[in-house]
């Protein structure tokens, strides 16, 4: 067999003996899919092209590159809207499972990329169906990239935010560049409070605009749990899945102990009431 | 017999009304504006793509063999303002500085043609902010007229980018067709800046270049004979660079697979082809259908082009979609024969 019909681009499968004893790795530069692994791909692709936002979001493309002169993460990394959208059109199975595992999470999901793009694909969107799927597979990768990101998934999860506000400081964000942290000490005045005088028109301070409700939280986790979000993300990390619903569960209490004072603190000022369920 | 009343005074009305003519059928020629020969004079088209002969050889003839013609009635700065149907042909009411009134006309060729794309509805290329940033109809002038300075401090530029289809095949702006010409026009144009200036760099940003059937041959001279650059992948956003003083022109090389940022002194755009104001309006006036895209539908578009579906309104040029010259000429002829052979019953 030639070497070339195994280049990346050009394989439409590889047998388990195949996929055994690597052909080409010299050229293809990285490594062979296992059998198993092949057959995640396999599956994942079947499900990509079968997902209902497919047909919507994957429109056509004329690779005329505007996408990537608008994508703040194609001046950074080696990423690029219209490639990905080139996969999602016309790849395979390996080109889709070699996107998938580290480029989809180049994307900072502006959708700058849709704003330009003269034939209405929508590539952020098909980003992030493929994000949806390395997670739902808990592919190792994915694992990988979002280590780093516990504190905002867990936030994300249990309130609805991905940061916090002790989290916007230029510790936290290196890549604000020296102006960020010079800029904090010219104005001579703590960040907190400097943040806390923006939303002037709601007459709420950052600290109290994004404290979340325990009801709020409640509702978000029930949503995430209805959606099978939750299920997905144990597939990907059970560790925080377990940590996630331990904090659910006792704002659960903590909400059930303040019904039961609330409703004795009604019964003792007005009789017995009558009381909701649910 | 009364006579056939043309619509429009560019190539495909100037050649309809002289073929009219040399029937021996009596022409009614209209024209909004106060010159005859329709863009290519308006924006003083310089040489014409592909055989790089100046426009005023083949708009000359046209107009000159017009006004020769005892049998053709010309109004300029005239339109047509109400249609009224006859038994056979039709009641046209006309308004200009020379003649206004009812006029019983036997047929109609509605050569009413384009208009260029608005570049400015393209923002993000800065057409309307940037001086230097200029719409590829503005540059034919700008090189006919030898006067190839950039307009923000009249200095000669050293290096200029064409960007081809600007509302063109871009769904976004509801036009997703190709303008045809656009392609031709604006290398042909780089070549006419190398032969004036060899010293001028020249690149051209395509995502496919549609030089069809023998216009192939410029495309090619272009590269081989005159140096012109292509690059394939579009400029997505213009700036302005150096405190105002170039342009960056960031884009994706499409075949590097590489974002790119380029300085120049002048960015051209090749802006595409819309129906024209006069199309649309020709269109309601007359009850005609038109397509998606905006432009007149002949009836059966394979087998004749010229015909409207409706009798006696006969179609010429890019009235029905983008179209060069050389067709639109042919058109022009076609539409004369049918219109006339309506006239004589």
């Amino acid at each position: 067999m030639s070497v070339v019909a195994h280049l990346p681009h050009r394989t439409p499968t590889l047998t388990d003996t195949e996929a055994a004893h690597p052909p080409a790795l010299e050229l293809t530069g990285r490594r062979p899919l296992t059998a198993e692994e092949r057959r995640t791909a396999e599956t994942i692709f079947g499900e990509f092209r079968a997902d209902g936002r497919y047909r919507e979001y994957v429109l056509g493309c004329l690779n005329c590159g505007e996408c990537t002169t608008g994508c703040p993460a194609a001046r950074f990394y080696d990423f690029s809207p219209r490639e990905m959208l080139q996969i999602a059109a016309v790849g395979d199975a390996t080109t889709l499972w070699d996107a998938m595992q580290e480029k989809i999470w180049a994307c900072c999901q502006c959708y700058t990329c849709n704003m330009r793009c003269r034939f209405g694909n929508d590539i952020a969107g098909i980003i992030s169906v493929m994000r949806e799927l390395s997670v739902r597979h808990g592919l190792e990768s994915t694992r990988r990239v979002l280590a780093p990101f516990n504190r905002s998934l867990t936030l994300l999860m249990t309130v609805g935010t991905q940061v916090a506000s002790d989290m916007i400081q230029p510790d936290f964000f290196r890549d604000w560049g020296p102006f960020a942290a010079a800029g904090e000490k010219s104005w001579d005045a703590d960040p907190h409070l400097l943040r806390q005088a923006i939303p002037i028109d709601v007459l709420q301070t950052t600290t109290s605009s994004w404290e979340v409700s325990v009801q709020t939280s409640l509702e978000l986790f029930r949503i995430y749990e209805e959606a099978g979000v939750l299920d997905m993300l144990r597939g990907l990390d059970p560790d925080l899945t377990e940590m996630l619903i331990d904090i659910i569960e006792e704002r659960r209490e903590e909400f059930e102990e303040a019904r039961t004072r609330y409703h004795s603190q009604l019964a003792a000022m007005h009789g017995p009431v009558a009381t909701f369920s649910g | 017999m009364n006579p056939v009343l043309v619509l429009g005074g560019g190539p495909a009305g100037l050649s309809a009304a002289a073929e009219l003519a040399s029937l021996g059928a009596p022409v009614l020629l209209v024209e909004k504006e106060e010159y005859w020969g329709g863009n290519p004079r308006r924006w003083h088209y310089s040489l014409l793509a592909p055989d790089l002969l100046p426009a005023e050889e083949v708009l000359n003839p046209l107009v000159s063999r017009v006004e020769g013609a005892p049998l053709i009635e010309r109004h300029l700065r005239t339109t047509v303002s109400r249609v009224e149907p006859l038994s056979s042909g039709f009641r046209v009411e006309l308004k200009g500085p020379e003649t206004s009134g009812w006029r019983e006309v036997s047929s109609v060729v509605l050569a009413t043609g384009f208009d260029h794309f608005d570049s400015r509805r393209k923002y993000e290329y800065g057409y309307g902010r940037y001086p230097d940033v200029i719409d590829f109809k503005e540059f034919e002038g700008m090189i006919h007229d030898d006067r190839l300075t950039r307009p923000s401090d009249g200095a000669l530029p050293k290096r200029i980018a064409w960007l081809l289809c600007v509302g063109s095949r871009d769904v976004q702006v509801g036009n997703p067709w190709c303008c045809r010409m656009g392609c031709a026009v604006s290398i042909k144009q780089a070549v006419e800046v190398r032969q004036k200036h060899p010293e001028i760099d020249t690149y051209v940003y395509y995502m496919d270049i549609r030089t069809y059937g023998l216009w192939e041959d410029l495309y090619w001279k272009s590269m081989n004979e005159y140096g012109v650059k292509f690059i394939r992948g579009r400029i997505g956003q213009i700036t302005q660079a150096e405190g105002g003083k170039r342009l960056l022109a960031t884009g994706e090389d499409t075949i590097l697979s590489r974002p790119t940022e380029v300085p120049f002194d002048m960015i051209v755009l090749a802006s595409g082809m819309e129906p024209g104001t006069g199309t649309k309006e020709a269109a309601q006036l007359f009850g005609l259908p038109v397509g998606p895209e905006g432009f007149l539908t002949p009836k059966l578009s394979d087998l004749n082009p010229v015909e409207s579906g409706h009798p006696g309104i006969f179609l010429a040029g890019a009235a029905t979609g983008p179209k060069a010259i050389p067709d639109a000429v042919t058109e022009g002829m076609g539409a004369a024969l049918r219109a006339y052979k309506h006239a004589r019953g």
